[in-house]
């Protein structure tokens, strides 16, 4: 469990350098803590010994997709209940379902907005 | 497919798609030809030489929304309608690493406004460099309108110069509803 003195850790998940950089710039103003992997698969990799309070990933990735790294997180032990929100520009139905199905905890459409955001981090974490 | 020859392709009647200020499409069909016209607005023409899969966007980035701040320029925005352009590729099996670019637009129609047809051109830049899509053709600045043509399953383009007066409102419009951040937790 967080307290208020710890940065709340985010792992953000995006092949795109120019969303990696926008969101570690609007996070870390707000005082979270960001750590950053490019894909699914480098994600899947870095969750193996690392722990975040939640996490953040795109759809549409190299290797591993936002889908396919859900699946895998909420077959392993470690994260099974972790928070994950899916960023994405992707607004079909269809795919929402399948996120929702694969175990995400929300979704948040691109271009996102800081405020909303950072309300919803703090809010899946508790 | 194999290649056409110029004279067959004549023949063929094209679909001509008009790609408007905030919009970005995607295609494979050999009979498709995207136009527009920009002032201010920049286009980025990607294409896979590979899938043969090409697509545009078309956007005029200003001021950001309220709700956004720190910020003069709107890029969020245009990285939103970068994405959607890529993804549209993806979703034609196109692979981001064998993307090429070709830009065309921002122009400063007025020299008695800020430059923001700079501005955008700038942006466009910056994001392909970051993303490491190589620009192999650029038209951008300048003081004059610009009419395109782009054949998005060849990546062929086609940019002229035309007056001013031809091209469309240079009113930035602004992100539409669905674009402003919305949260749902299931």
């Amino acid at each position: 469990m967080n307290t208020q003195s710890t940065p709340i850790r985010v792992l953000t998940v995006d092949d795109s350098a120019s969303m990696r950089a926008l969101l570690l710039g609007a996070l870390t103003s707000r005082g979270f803590a960001v750590e950053q992997c490019e894909d699914g698969q480098e994600a899947l990799e870095w969750l193996a010994s690392n722990e975040v309070d939640v996490i953040i990933t795109d759809i549409n990735m190299p290797r591993l997709d936002g889908f396919g790294l859900i699946e895998k997180l909420r077959g392993s032990a470690l994260h099974a209940e972790r928070p994950i929100l899916v960023l994405t520009t992707e607004s079909s139905d269809e795919k929402k379902q399948r996120a929702r199905n694969a175990g995400a905890t929300g979704w948040i459409v691109k271009p996102f907005d800081t405020d909303k955001l950072t309300a919803a981090l703090r809010r899946v974490i508790h | 497919m194999t290649a056409m020859n110029p004279i067959a392709a004549a023949t063929i009647e094209m679909l001509r798609v008009t790609i408007v200020q905030g919009e970005a499409k995607a295609s494979t069909d050999p009979r498709v030809e995207m136009s527009t016209i920009l002032g201010s607005c920049v286009a980025t023409c990607l294409f896979d030489p590979v899938a043969r899969v090409g697509g545009m966007n078309h956007f005029l980035l200003a001021e950001p929304p309220r709700h956004v701040r720190n910020q003069q320029f709107d890029s969020d925005y245009g990285l939103f309608l970068m994405e959607l352009l890529i993804n549209q590729m993806l979703g034609l099996r196109a692979s981001k690493g064998r993307m090429r670019a070709r830009l065309c637009g921002g122009a400063n129609l007025n020299p008695d406004l800020a430059p923001i047809g700079t501005a955008n051109a700038a942006f466009a830049r910056q994001f392909l460099d970051r993303e490491r899509i190589p620009c192999v053709f650029e038209d951008l600045e300048g003081t004059q309108a610009r009419r395109i043509q782009f054949r998005p399953a060849s990546g062929q383009v086609r940019a002229r110069l035309v007056p001013a007066e031809t091209a469309p409102t240079q009113k930035p419009l602004g992100r539409p509803q669905s674009a402003l951040g919305t949260v749902e937790l299931f």
